[in-house]
């Protein structure tokens, strides 16, 4: 019996009103008097160096300023792991889409129109797109004296060749997740300002402490210095991780001394953060004649695009559940982190661990099919349980209850009796979860459609 | 032909930083000038309802309403540094410091309460509903709004600071072997799903989201999480393609970059399972990755149910699925005639 009064009530979001309402502030709706708007110049090329000719843009109508490498005072980089990314690209660019100049101008329209003006000169560079391709020798080098390889993961336990050989089936699959985007619904825009002595900057972000070190060592600023505003957030998925242009606003508004504000299209907004790494995953299960798992080998390379982000943590993630929740005796994993001359990757709601089971639990299934077992049952023979050991050696001691998932599952997709055997997922048994398979609480299964 | 199938896929989800790195989160709560509570915390409202949850656990630790504590979490200036609101880390690691510091915090507000009622010591003493007061002799009793203003009169501020650091061990670089992650949130995911064999397309029927919270610290909320987790990984599965060519996106507009509407969503029949985690903030676990980890699979799996073909690179659009029915039909017709020749022959 519960008796908690505030932990499990259905509270209303705090949030909700102002949000359904209009009411709520974000970044974009904040105006300040006698600011100036900021455009961001971007790479057209995925790779190669450039020069740049601001004569006709700085004469343009309304511009101010124009920022470029040069402009910054402090570290020239930043990044949530390596300090890869350019504030603003000094003289080689990476992707499309790389900044490499920010106009100020007295209209968002007038610094957008200047941005047209900004001639850039490319050298062009031979670009890498495939990570595969980017981890062989004499591949393009994306970062210079830096292996294009950056993060490889291991998992070995027990003896795979042997697991095969007891197999009754192995299967053997390629599967392929591509570049997705966050598409939160408010796209970046921010302002920043000065207070005194402190650089304040407004904008939507999942990490206002990590954004203040960002700013401050980019400006050449004391911590104390830098002040982030994170009024209210449209959405981030992990996409709003990785500063966009929090450091090009606080460079503009201290040379400047007047507020400066973005704000991005959509289209733009598409090159300005991170996307899903690509994963490229081969994956080879074997499994006994009674459905249990053998031995799991798995090959997958996560394509990071031309700065690493949160690269290393993804397919860290993704080597790890690559297993999926079963137990398996004998593993094999190498999970790679690579870069190219692709957009970006970085988080993305789950992080690496989304991008796997598109082929961990195809793979039950074409087992299953193999073997003459349902999808059902071919998970509940290998599913972890409390007490399981995962292929990292780590012991599930409690809150392990996907045997009751999957037989609450079972029940409500194949409740009636007439579903028997018309589908693949709903010819399992119809047994109800037993009372001593986890501490599930009267009230707290509920179905809510 | 329309053709009808259903799927199911299973996950799991390890939160938090994870492989050893300090999993650190912190937070402070205040005793305001008029008696209410102040929850200064450094968990980004993203959406996923940390300035509702948060608050809940406070409030739990009180015995009082969650709308009678605000949290601040928008200026660098008014709170610590509780990490990323990522990792569906929040609800675990800042959620137990929030715990901690209320519990914290409540001892402390009833140390100055016994000073204020001149008692000995704090035993017996009750506190709910922003009040104080000793059972066995109710006329001693004082609120949170009278302590406040006490401690405004003697120029004090009552704030209470408590962290908490999620226990995780770095993985032997060679073998893998460690913790990666802790705790981890299971869930088991179905669909039935239509598809049209003249076109390809792929309509998603009905949806079961069966899902492990550890604790459903606000049932709404979890839901809501479910909803948007499942519309999310609908999109990945069956129509999300930046289409990056030569470095290029050229699915860079809504026009090419197709993501649901309304009219996409199925019925989502949802299945909280509760079964706390002892080290969690009431038994409460991460679900805001977690909601969108096994709908492809399910999804992809209830394709093939259908239509006897399997979809290996995502998404499963129109065309993709059009082309691999073709394709199979056309195996499938050259299989046949190589069989009738071995027949004749």
């Amino acid at each position: 019996m519960s008796t908690l009064k505030s932990v499990g009530q259905r509270i209303q979001r705090k949030d909700a009103r102002a949000k359904l309402t209009g009411t709520a502030l974000y970044p974009q709706d904040i105006e300040m008097e006698n600011c100036v708007y900021g455009a961001t110049v971007r790479s057209e090329i995925p790779h190669g160096y450039f020069t740049l000719d601001l004569t006709e843009a700085e004469k343009a109508p309304g511009v101010i300023r124009i920022f470029t490498a040069a402009d910054v005072t402090g570290h020239n980089v930043h990044g949530v792991l390596f300090k890869d990314h350019e504030v603003l690209c000094a003289r080689k660019v990476r992707r499309v889409g790389d900044p490499i100049a920010f106009v100020v101008a007295e209209t968002q329209a007038q610094a957008d129109d200047a941005c047209a003006l900004v001639k850039v000169s490319y050298e062009a560079l031979p670009a890498v797109f495939d990570p595969k391709e980017a981890m062989k020798e004499g591949a393009p080098q994306v970062h210079d004296g830096k292996d294009n390889l950056i993060y490889h993961y291991k998992c070995r336990r027990g003896d795979v060749t042997k697991g095969f050989a007891d197999s009754a089936v192995v299967i053997e699959r390629e599967y392929v997740s591509p570049f997705v985007d966050h598409v939160f619904l408010q796209p970046e825009s921010g302002l920043a300002y000065m207070e005194e002595d402190k650089v304040i900057v407004v904008a939507s972000t999942q990490y206002p402490h990590f954004d203040q070190i960002e700013v401050a060592e980019a400006i050449g600023w004391e911590l104390e210095q830098v002040v982030i505003l994170n009024p209210v957030v449209g959405g981030a998925f992990g996409g709003r991780e990785d500063i966009s242009m929090q450091i090009h606003l606080a460079l503009a508004t201290i040379a400047l001394g007047r507020p400066v504000k973005t704000t991005m299209a959509r289209e733009e907004s598409f090159y300005a953060h991170s996307k899903r790494h690509p994963v490229f995953m081969r994956l080879k299960v074997g499994a006994a004649e009674d459905g249990k798992l053998l031995a799991l080998e798995a090959e997958l390379h996560g394509d990071t695009g031309a700065y690493a982000s949160w690269a290393i943590n993804v397919m860290r993630k993704a080597g790890v559940h690559i297993t999926g929740p079963y137990e398996i005796e004998n593993v094999f994993v190498d999970s790679y982190s690579v870069y190219t001359n692709n957009p970006y990757a970085g988080a993305m709601r789950g992080f690496g661990a989304t991008q796997v089971p598109v082929a961990y639990e195809q793979h039950m299934d074409i087992l299953a099919e193999a073997l003459g077992m349902t999808p059902y049952e071919i998970r509940m023979k290998n599913l972890f349980r409390k007490g399981s050991v995962t292929a990292n050696g780590q012991v599930l001691t409690e809150s392990v209850p996907l045997e009751t998932c999957l037989e609450i599952l079972n029940q409500a997709m194949n409740g009636g009796s007439e579903a028997a055997g018309l589908d693949a997922a709903s010819s399992g048994t119809k047994a109800v979860p037993g009372s001593d398979s986890a501490a599930v609480q009267e009230r707290s299964v509920t179905e809510h459609a | 032909m329309l053709k009808r199938g259903r799927g199911i896929a299973l996950s799991w989800y390890g939160t938090g930083y994870g492989n050893g790195f300090p999993d650190y989160s912190v937070a402070t709560v205040e005793l305001a000038e008029n008696g209410e509570i102040l929850l200064r915390v450094g968990a980004t409202e993203v959406g996923q309802g940390s300035k509702t949850i948060m608050p809940q656990v406070c409030a739990e630790v009180l015995g009082i309403h969650s709308d009678q504590v605000h949290m601040i979490c928008e200026d660098t200036r008014e709170f610590l540094d509780s990490g990323t609101a990522a990792a569906s880390r929040q609800t675990y690691n800042t959620g137990n410091a929030v715990l901690k510091a209320s519990e914290s915090f409540k001892k402390a507000l009833l140390e100055e309460a016994r000073l204020y009622l001149k008692l000995n010591s704090t035993a017996g003493l009750e506190m709910a509903d922003q009040k104080i007061w000793l059972p066995i002799f109710p006329s001693r009793k004082t609120t949170f709004a009278e302590l406040a203003s006490h401690l405004k009169s003697e120029g004090r501020v009552l704030a209470v600071t408590d962290s908490f650091t999620a226990q995780t061990i770095g993985m032997n670089p060679e073998t893998g072997e460690g913790v990666p992650y802790w705790p981890y949130t299971f869930n088991a995911y179905g669909t039935e799903v239509e598809v049209d064999t003249e076109t390809g397309r792929v309509q998603v029927l009905q949806a079961w989201c069966v899902q492990d919270v550890g604790r459903a610290i606000n049932p709404d909320l979890v839901e809501g999480q479910i909803d948007g987790g499942f519309v999310m990984g609908l999109g990945y599965a069956l129509y999300e393609d930046l289409g990056v060519k030569d470095g290029v996106i050229k699915n860079n507009k809504f026009a090419k970059y197709i993501i649901p509407t309304a009219m996409d969503i199925p019925t989502i029949h949802k299945y909280i399972v509760e079964d706390p985690e002892n080290t969690a903030p009431y038994g409460a676990k991460g679900i805001g990755e977690p909601t969108m980890v096994p709908v492809a699979p399910a999804i992809l799996n209830a394709i093939y149910d259908a239509i006897g073909i399997r979809i290996f690179e995502l998404p499963a659009t129109p065309d993709v699925v059009l082309k691999a029915i073709v394709a199979d039909r056309e195996a499938k017709a050259k299989a046949a005639v190589a069989e009738g020749a071995d027949a004749n022959g």
